[in-house]
C-alpha cells in the first residue's frame, strides 16, 4: 500500500488533534503507528479509515484521493475493514449474524451467500464453535477476534485496527495479536495503532512515531526501535520499554 | 419465610380482606335494591358496538402514534437547526397541554371547519377520524421522547461500529439502533399503550360513540349505577391488561437474549 498524508489538520474545539501531520509512505504491507496517547494516533487512524473528515491537508492512499463528502467517505468505509479497541460487534446479534448481516445488506450477497462467507471466516479464525453465541457469552479476545472476521470477510484493501488489543488481559492479547499476524503474513493491508511494542516490532513494515499531531519518526522497526533519531521518540521509547 | 413474618402475612391479609368487604357491603347495602343488573343486559348492543369503536380507535392511535413518534423523533436528531428547535417547541407545546383540550380546540377550532365536510361527503366518520388523529399526535409526543430516549442511550461505539462495517444512515437506525434501542424502551412504551387505551374515553368530549360514550348515555338513560360502572372498568380491563401482560412477557424474553 502507498500513503500520501500531506498537511492533516483536525481540531476538537480548542484542541488540535492533528497538526499539519505529514506522513508519506512509499511502500508498506503494514504500518503501525506508535506513540503517547492523546498524541493522535487514534484520531488519524480514524481519518485515513473514512470515519471522520479532517479540517485540512490531503489524504491519498494507493493513488486514491479521500474527498471530504459524506457519501464518497461511506463507499470507501464499505472497501475497507475497521476495527475499533472493544464494543464492535452488535450485542443483539451472534456472532455469525454479526458478519453476515454487513455482508448481505451492505456488500449486496445473497443472504445464502452471505452466511456461506460468512461461517468461512469464522472458520479461518477457528471461532466456528462460538457462531450462534451472543457477544455477550464471549470473551474479550474472542469479541475482537470475531470483530476481525467481520471487518475483513468482504476482503478490504486496507483493514484499520484501532488499538485492537487495549482492553484486552495478556493471554487474550496474545491471541489477536497471533490472528492480525496470520493476516499480515497472508497479505492483507494493515494500519494499526498499538502499545505493544514486542508486536510492533515483529509485524511492522513501516513504524510511525506519532506525537502532539506529527509525525515525529517513520522509519523500519529496526531502525526505529534500535537507534530512534527524534529526542521525544527516544525518551517515549526508554519509558515504555523500561518494564 | 420465617414464622413472625408468617404470621405478619396473615394478618395483613385479613385486614386487607376484611377492609374490602366492609366496602363492598356498604356499598351494595346502599345501592342493593336498586342495582339491576337486566339494564346493563337490555343495552348490551350498544355497549358492545361502544366497546368495538375502542378497541378499533385505539388500534388505530396506536399506529398512527407510532408514526407520529418515529416522526417526532427523527425530527430531534434533524441535521438543520430549525428542523430541530420546531420539533422541540411542538413537541413540549403538545405534551404541556391537555389532550382535553387538544380534542376541543383541535376538533372544534382547526380540524371540523377544514375537513368534516370533505370527510362526510365520502362517507366517513369525521369525528372518529379526527378524534383518532389528535390522538395519535398527542401520545406520539410522548412516544417521540420515549424513542429518542432509547436511541439516545445507545453508545456511540454502536454508532460507530455501524459505520465503520459500511451502513448507510438508515441502516444504522435499521439494523443496529433500534433492535436495540426498542428493548430498553418497552416496558415504557407498553405503559404508553395502556394509557392511550384509557386516554380514548376522551374522545366522548367531541361526540365519538365509543365506549365511556355509550356507557354514560346507557347511565343517564336508564339511571343506572353499579351496573353501568362495573362493566365499563371490566371493558377497559379487557384491553389494557394484555398489553401490559404482553411488555412483561417480551420484557423477559429480551432480557434472557442480551
Amino acid at each position: 500500500m502507498k500513503l500520501e498524508v500531506t498537511g492533516l489538520t483536525k481540531c476538537y474545539g480548542t484542541t488540535r488533534a492533528l497538526d499539519g501531520l505529514t506522513l508519506p509512505v512509499e511502500s508498506a504491507r503494514v504500518l503501525v503507528l506508535i506513540g503517547p496517547s492523546g498524541g493522535g494516533k487514534s484520531t488519524l487512524l480514524r481519518v485515513l479509515g473514512g470515519l471522520e473528515m479532517a479540517d485540512g491537508g490531503t489524504v491519498k492512499i494507493n493513488g486514491h484521493a479521500l474527498l471530504p463528502d459524506a457519501a464518497a467517505l461511506q463507499a470507501y468505509r464499505r472497501k475497507n475493514g475497521f476495527l475499533f479497541q472493544q464494543f464492535n460487534l452488535f450485542p443483539h446479534l451472534t456472532a455469525h449474524r454479526n458478519i453476515s448481516l454487513p455482508l448481505e445488506k451492505v456488500h449486496g450477497h445473497a443472504p445464502v451467500r452471505a452466511r456461506e462467507i460468512a461461517a468461512q471466516a469464522l472458520d479461518r479464525f477457528g471461532l466456528l464453535d462460538h457462531a450462534d453465541k451472543l457477544p455477550a457469552q464471549l470473551s474479550g479476545g474472542q469479541q475482537q477476534r470475531v470483530g476481525i472476521a467481520r471487518a475483513v470477510a468482504h476482503q478490504p484493501e486496507v483493514l484499520f485496527l484501532d488499538e485492537p488489543t487495549s482492553a484486552l488481559d495478556p493471554e487474550m492479547t496474545a491471541e489477536v495479536l497471533e490472528l492480525i499476524q496470520e493476516l499480515a503474513e497472508a497479505g492483507q493491508d494493515i494500519i494499526l495503532s498499538t502499545h505493544e511494542m514486542g508486536f510492533a516490532r515483529a509485524v511492522a513494515d513501516q513504524v510511525a512515531f506519532v506525537a502532539a499531531g506529527k509525525i515525529e519518526e517513520l522509519s523500519p522497526p529496526a531502525g526505529l526501535f534500535g537507534a530512534p533519531r527524534s529526542a521525544l521518540c527516544q525518551r517515549f521509547l526508554s519509558r515504555v520499554m523500561r518494564y | 419465610m420465617t414464622r413472625r413474618q408468617l404470621l405478619a402475612n396473615v394478618l395483613v391479609a385479613l385486614a386487607l380482606a376484611g377492609l374490602f368487604a366492609w366496602l363492598c357491603t356498604s356499598v351494595f347495602a346502599l345501592l342493593g335494591k336498586q342495582t339491576d343488573w337486566s339494564k346493563a343486559w337490555e343495552y348490551r348492543e350498544t355497549l358492545w358496538r361502544g366497546w368495538l369503536v375502542t378497541l378499533g380507535i385505539s388500534f388505530a392511535a396506536l399506529a398512527g402514534s407510532i408514526f407520529f413518534g418515529l416522526l417526532f423523533m427523527l425530527g430531534q436528531r434533524s441535521p438543520l437547526v430549525v428542523v430541530r428547535w420546531t420539533c422541540r417547541a411542538f413537541l413540549e407545546f403538545v405534551r404541556d397541554t391537555p389532550l382535553l383540550v387538544h380534542l376541543l380546540f383541535g376538533y372544534f377550532v382547526i380540524f371540523a371547519p377544514l375537513l368534516s365536510r370533505p370527510l362526510g361527503e365520502r362517507g366517513l366518520d369525521d369525528k372518529m377520524l379526527i378524534g383518532v388523529l389528535l390522538l395519535s399526535v398527542f401520545e406520539g409526543a410522548y412516544l417521540g421522547e420515549i424513542l429518542r430516549g432509547g436511541v439516545e442511550s445507545i453508545p456511540r461505539t454502536q454508532w460507530e461500529s455501524a459505520r465503520a462495517v459500511g451502513f448507510s444512515p438508515l441502516q444504522v437506525y435499521r439494523y443496529v439502533i433500534f433492535p436495540q434501542a426498542l428493548r430498553r424502551v418497552l416496558p415504557a412504551m407498553a405503559g404508553l399503550f395502556v394509557s392511550l387505551i384509557k386516554d380514548s374515553s376522551l374522545l366522548n368530549v367531541i361526540g365519538v360513540a365509543e365506549y365511556f360514550y355509550n356507557t354514560r348515555n346507557f347511565i343517564s338513560r336508564s339511571y343506572a349505577g353499579l351496573e353501568g360502572y362495573v362493566p365499563l372498568a371490566l371493558g377497559y380491563l379487557i384491553l389494557t391488561i394484555p398489553v401490559a401482560w404482553l411488555s412483561h412477557w417480551l420484557e423477559k424474553r429480551f432480557r434472557h437474549e442480551t
